[in-house]
């Protein structure tokens, strides 16, 4: 790492706890929510220059649906108090700042302080590092390491990862305070009537797509992969949100494709798994081939699955959650 | 060959994900989790001597993850499928199927898959599936009063396992490795200095997960059972503590450096003895199982960390007891509270009379949780207590006063006559229900029974029950009823100090705080002095 | 140099859990959730890059990249790190419906009102 770049992480990182502290003093929640997305954007930049592109990527997406629910969810509240959801200033009786702020403040002080005196001083261990850069092109294929790693030696985990997100989509609608999944009339985005923004938006909308599908298709080759590819897609969805509102999203027939795909998913990674494995023994020019396509298999798959994930996610939130409306009357809790 | 354990669940789950309301799916799901449970039996008989090794997509060495299994977690997989088919076979007539059963073998397949993997990173990755699932299946009946505990519970979560994440990247930087073995060889290399940081990071994480005391962790969850359905209940108290107490014990053993045993003995004194305790106060069935989890998790903690040979076997031995009767009691809470609509222990009267089977069942459990002779509980409670410190035994035979208390108030149930108007004309259990709570009733008896048996069967040990410590722990037993009875009797029943005691609630800040607290401590302890 | 960066992630881990025994907001204190997951990602990425900083993907047909492997930075860390983001966001999305939907009863997103109201609920129905 040269100078320059070594001078504008450690400036950057400066900003970035200076934005956390930010985060501390600031009162008025939607502030924090834009201190926050400030702050994902500059993490999502040291990313960028500790050699991490993958996860750079993964962050600025991610940071985007996270400002989102957080908007969504402040939003019921910011309207009906009158512009300014603020933390409610309790009159401190005196001495009362010592229990609710110096006590704490000396307490992660110390805790802190404990950390530093025991951070080890040993220089890093790097024989994985150097294992999986010297054999992950024979070993699974393809040029770029994080997808070898993800999709070849542990794809175990991602079998997981793609799990849980399975199992947030149901637990998203489990929690929800309505029962149904759709809205029975559209509703419109707040910016539909602007020529401009739905304009600019009709043009990022296709190179968005574009840009997830060569995310997923390229993921084996340049930074990117079916997560972030994934993500990409469904950034397109929110884009189309705002372009024409929520008349005709197909909800249904996305739900049912993320089942669909989840269960490819699993039975290609149980194949993969426990069958065939990945060092298989076939003649060294089809063996490349073999191992290119399953790596873009597997990212379609994953592209595909996140995206149907997420986009269920993001609509459930605009929509249903956005509705002004009453909790139906609490169940007797017979069941058990 | 071992994925196939973690796979098969969640094939399991997929499928039921789909074909969902057909009863027949059902059924089918129940026939393969049967023979699910003989593969466990299977692998458990194979890994008594030997260990068996996958590598997953089969990656040599340290590359790719490894699954690998020990004689106990083979026992453990063992106890987890057998509870599993109990539940889903409880379970067969619930309601709301398709999310239900989905959640249930996903659960069962990252119950199996944390007993099964040694990688440190994946044991992350699935205990977070783990959290998700548990807080669905928890709140299953969206029950919104439970809905802020439930918050609380996922958000105290998170944050333990921020500490985990943080601790095994210092293990990945000082050994480059994610194996448990590995790591474990590497540490032995490295500056114990280094080691205290993540020691205590992955220490905290863990602690928490396995509601050891000072963290205060089981308040929300323990707040979250009386809603949730019985099934799950009992699966969580059965199994899912115990995975985390199986992974505090292997992160205690890697890390071997450090001796801090003594303060895990009396972290698990002390949780054991406010487990017991806040049980006495509740009057909620549901809840005084609850809180006897905690104190029971205490008990294996004693167990495990007394360090005498027989106290550690009969601290595993313990995880399958406890698991065994916890099991039965939970589900027969569940049929009890189905025929009489209500959870308050003292309205509910009776039970003898109106469902004998069920009755016979929780006196059998009952005896077991408080460890009569001749019941699978005397068995792990005589090991535990068998040869270690006197302090340490007469804190067992306390907590099993307080045990004996407390269960005093619940066998009060049993008896008397039904209310008539409570009762109404609500439906006498179904079959569905009964038969896997005889089922574990009668391992309660035969387990007692065949104790000694048993015991070196599971744990491939040559350990002997003496017949006068045995004969003695039994009379220490009948006097402890004797003196329960008293102490019940004239203290405890109906008493309102007790009661607003047990009402006492935790915040997220305040739990946040003693969990740094605790970190504080151990590196301090470890570290310092 | 870059060992010395660390202190970076770890200051703002304990910020976060100032953060978090103090805030009064629960949206704060799920911000703060996140921050903290942040700050550990950041660590993890402080490990990988401790020897070289070049993105671990060679360019087709590079052979002599072997030659310069400790120039790469480390891809497992990266791997696991974008595995960790994804938990996380999904984690958080269902925390915050839970908030939605305990507002909608509760009308406040305060820890101390809403734990107050929940406590009463809790009491009274149960």
């Amino acid at each position: 790492m040269d100078m320059l770049s070594e001078t504008l992480l450690v400036t950057l990182l400066v900003i970035w706890v200076l934005c956390c502290v930010l985060i501390l003093f600031e009162r008025r929640i939607y502030r924090n929510i834009i201190y926050f997305g400030i702050f994902s954007l500059i993490a999502s930049l040291c990313y960028l220059l500790l050699g991490a592109p993958d996860v750079a990527m993964a962050e600025a997406g991610i940071s985007v649906f996270a400002t989102i629910f957080f908007i969504v969810c402040i939003e019921k509240s910011y309207s009906r108090q009158g512009g300014a959801v603020r933390e409610k200033s309790e009159s401190m009786r005196r001495g009362r700042w010592i229990i609710k702020i110096a006590v704490p403040l000396v307490f992660s002080a110390g805790l802190f302080a404990l950390f530093v005196r025991f951070m080890p001083d040993i220089p890093v261990n790097t024989y994985l590092k150097d294992q999986f850069l010297a054999r992950f092109m024979t070993d699974v294929g393809g040029y770029n390491a994080v997808t070898a790693i993800l999709l070849g030696y542990r794809v175990y985990d991602t079998l997981f990862e793609a799990l849980i997100l399975v199992v947030s989509v149901v637990a998203v609608a489990h929690m929800s305070w309505a029962e149904e999944l759709s809205v029975p009339d559209g509703r419109h985005s707040e910016i539909e009537n602007s020529n401009m923004a739905v304009f600019t938006m009709r043009i990022i909308c296709p190179i968005i797509l574009i840009f997830g599908a060569y995310l997923i298709l390229n993921g084996h080759v340049a930074a990117g992969g079916g997560f972030l590819g994934g993500v990409a897609i469904s950034t397109f969805f929110i884009c189309r949100y705002y372009i024409y509102g929520i008349y005709d999203m197909p909800v249904k027939k996305v739900m049912r494709m993320e089942e669909l795909v989840f269960i490819y998913f699993t039975l290609m990674a149980v194949l993969f798994v426990t069958l065939i494995g990945a060092n298989i023994y076939l003649p060294s020019d089809f063996a490349e081939v073999y191992q290119h396509l399953y790596l873009i298999i597997m990212n379609t798959l994953i592209g595909l699955k996140v995206a149907c994930g997420f986009f269920i996610i993001f609509y459930r939130y605009v929509t249903v959650e956005r509705i002004e409306g009453e909790l139906p009357a609490e169940e007797g809790g017979s069941q058990a | 060959m071992l994925t196939f354990f973690v796979i098969v669940p969640v094939l399991i789950a997929v499928f039921l994900f789909v074909f969902s309301t057909n009863k027949a799916a059902r059924v089918l799901a129940i026939i393969i989790q049967s023979l699910f449970v003989l593969a466990t039996f299977w692998l458990f008989l194979q890994s008594r001597h030997t260990e068996f090794i996958t590598y997953v997509g089969s990656y040599d060495d340290v590359l790719g993850i490894i699954l690998r299994t020990s004689n106990t977690s083979a026992v453990f997989i063992l106890l987890t499928s057998v509870i599993f088919l109990a539940v889903s076979i409880y379970s067969y007539n619930e309601e709301g199927v398709r999310t239900f059963w989905f959640l249930l073998f996903i659960l069962e397949a990252v119950l199996v898959g944390l007993f099964l993997t040694r990688d440190l990173f994946n044991i992350f990755v699935l205990v977070e599936v783990g959290t998700v699932v548990v807080t669905i299946l928890i709140m299953y009946y969206r029950g919104r009063r439970q809905m802020f505990t439930g918050m609380v519970y996922l958000m105290l979560n998170i944050v333990a396992m921020q500490f985990y994440l943080f601790g095994i990247g210092y293990i990945y930087m000082l050994t480059g490795a994610f194996d448990v073995a590995h790591v474990a060889d590497a540490l032995a290399y490295i500056d114990r200095e280094a080691l205290v940081l993540p020691y205590a990071l992955i220490m905290t994480g863990m602690a928490f997960k396995c509601a050891i005391i000072p963290l205060h962790s089981f308040v929300p969850k323990v707040r979250l059972y009386p809603a949730a359905p019985s099934a799950v209940v009992a699966i969580l108290s059965g199994v899912q503590i115990k995975t985390n107490v199986y992974l505090f014990l292997q992160f205690h053993q890697v890390f071997d450096t450090f001796s801090a045993q003594g303060f895990f003995l009396a972290v698990g004194i002390i949780t054991s003895a406010i487990g017991v305790f806040m049980a006495m106060c509740q009057t909620d069935i549901k809840m005084i199982l609850a809180y006897h989890t905690v104190s029971q998790v205490g008990l294996i903690i004693i167990g495990l960390f007394a360090g005498t040979e027989y106290s550690f076997l009969g601290g595993l031995f313990h995880v399958i007891s406890h698991g065994v009767f916890k099991t039965a009691l939970f589900l027969t809470a569940g049929i009890i509270f189905h025929a009489y609509g209500t959870r308050d222990v003292y309205k509910i009267r009776g039970v003898m009379r109106r469902m004998p089977i069920v009755g016979a069942v929780t006196v059998a459990a009952v005896l077991g949780i408080t460890g009569a002779p001749f019941f699978i509980g005397s068995i792990s409670k005589y090991f535990i207590s068998a040869d270690v410190h006197w302090l340490v035994e007469w804190s067992v035979i306390i907590i099993s006063l307080g045990t004996i208390i407390s269960f005093t108030k619940y066998a009060g149930m049993l008896f008397g006559k039904p209310d008539q108007d409570l009762i109404g004309d609500k439906p006498k259990p179904d079959t569905w229900r009964l038969v896997p709570a005889m089922a574990l009733g009668a391992m309660c008896l035969l387990g007692g029974v065949f104790g000694q048996p048993l015991v070196n069967f599971l744990f491939v040990n040559t350990a002997t029950i003496d017949i006068m410590g045995y004969a003695q722990k039994a009379l220490i037993f009948f006097v402890s009823v004797a003196v329960g009875y008293g102490i019940y009797k004239y203290i405890i029943a109906g008493n309102k100090l007790l009661k607003r005691i047990g009402d006492l609630d935790l915040g997220f800040k305040s739990a946040c705080a003693s969990m740094g607290a605790f970190f504080g401590l151990i590196i301090i302890m470890v570290g310092v002095l | 140099m870059i060992g010395a960066l660390d202190i970076f992630a770890v200051a703002l881990f304990f910020i976060s859990f100032f953060g978090l025994i103090t805030s009064r907001n629960i949206i704060k204190t799920i911000i703060f959730i996140l921050t903290m997951q942040t700050s550990v990602i950041m660590f993890w990425l402080f490990i990988g890059s401790r020897t070289g900083t070049i993105p671990p993907i060679i360019d087709v047909g590079d052979i002599a990249y072997m030659y310069n492997l400790p120039a790469y930075a480390d891809p497992l860390p990266q791997a696991l790190m974008l595995t960790t983001i994804i938990i996380g966001i999904c984690v958080v999305a269902i925390n915050i419906i839970m908030l939605n939907t305990l507002f909608r009863k509760y009308k406040t997103t305060e820890w101390s009102n809403m734990a107050k109201l929940a406590r009463k609920d809790h009491i009274e129905k149960y």
